[in-house]
């Protein structure tokens, strides 16, 4: 889950921030939007066992929302993702700058100035 | 030091003119030859009953060596005393509203809001209330009167498989509602070895009361 203490830089993609599991099941509730809790299981080909703690934790988290449908009679769950890729992209973002120029100050500031350069 | 003296005021001064003296001897050594059969013994309900024995006869010389004193200077027994008092009050009350507890912190709510049939199965079979709450991990409890159930659980499981875990828990109940100063003092002693006995016996009335398929398909569901 998204801790600064935990980022793991070496890592690919989300899986810097998100674990494996979590990392899926964010891209597959980005990309499919409402989704019940076999759908994941389908889409991202994890066994529920190990889902669903991760969903727990997601939802606890903030990144996902869930609410109960009530279908004939059965208990389902329909997941969502809290917030769109880019305002979680924009979120971390945010977060990961802070504590750079927090730690290094004007340095990282100037490292920044030098990213926007080689962009342009 | 001064508590080694005030015992030992207590043992010469106190108690040992008293009438009482030799029932003080007798219970007390009652309570440490219980003891050591407690710890030489293997078999669970044995140890559970030299246990109660032993802390019955020990509160027992205590109380006596309280009525026999006849000096005012009984602090540390007294303490001890109402130490005893106020822990075997707790542990024999708190399993009766630890539901109480478990709802709060799970935020748990009655199962009839959500669906009807199961609270009715589980009233059939004892007088408990089925709880659900909230998380995908799926999960059956059961405390005092209440059994939980995870809403995780109540996706994954079939009407079937569902009625066999909340029989199972619903036997719990039944169980614990019987025996509740045993189940407990089982778990004092640390003699639970019989938990899986008790397991046992609940998945055998889940299979009699639904069906032993339902029962075997919801294990392998909850253990995959």
């Amino acid at each position: 889950m998204v801790k600064l203490d935990q980022i793991k830089i070496s890592n690919d993609g989300l899986t810097k921030f998100f674990s494996p599991i979590e990392a899926d099941i964010m891209d597959a509730l980005w990309e499919s939007g409402d989704m019940l809790t076999v759908e994941i299981t389908e889409k991202t080909n994890i066994p529920l066992t190990s889902v669903a703690g991760t969903l727990d934790r997601l939802v606890k988290a903030g990144f996902a929302t869930r609410h109960v449908e009530n279908v004939n009679g059965r208990v389902r769950y329909v997941y969502s993702a809290a917030f769109t890729h880019d305002e979680t992209a924009n979120e971390i973002t945010t977060r990961v700058l802070d504590s750079l120029v927090d730690a290094f100050g004007e340095v990282a500031v100037e490292n920044f100035a030098r990213y926007t350069g080689k962009n342009k | 030091m001064t508590l080694l003296r005030e015992i030992d005021c207590y043992v010469s001064d106190c108690v040992i003119h008293s009438p009482f003296a030799p029932y003080i001897g007798l219970f007390a050594a009652a309570s440490v030859l219980m003891f050591i059969a407690y710890f030489a013994l293997q078999r669970p309900e044995h140890r559970l009953y030299t246990f109660a024995g032993a802390q019955v006869s020990m509160t027992a010389a205590i109380a006596i060596s309280f009525i026999a004193m006849t000096c005012n200077r009984m602090v540390t027994i007294e303490l001890y005393l109402a130490y005893a008092g106020i822990s075997s009050i707790i542990m024999f009350t708190v399993p009766r509203f630890y539901d109480r507890i478990l709802i709060g912190r799970l935020s748990a709510r009655q199962l009839s809001g959500l669906i009807e049939w199961p609270s009715v199965f589980v009233k059939k079979l004892t007088n408990a209330t089925v709880y659900y709450f909230d998380s995908a991990v799926p999960r059956a409890f059961s405390s005092g009167r209440s059994i939980f159930v995870s809403l995780g659980l109540l996706e994954m499981l079939t009407c079937d498989e569902l009625r066999a875990v909340l029989a199972h828990e619903a036997w719990h109940i039944r169980h614990n509602s019987k025996t509740p100063l045993l189940r407990q003092l089982a778990i004092m002693t640390l003699t639970s070895h019989q938990t899986s006995a008790l397991e046992s016996l609940a998945d055998e009335f889940a299979a009699q009361v639904v069906s032993r398929e339902a029962l075997a398909s919801a294990r392998a569901k909850l253990e995959l």
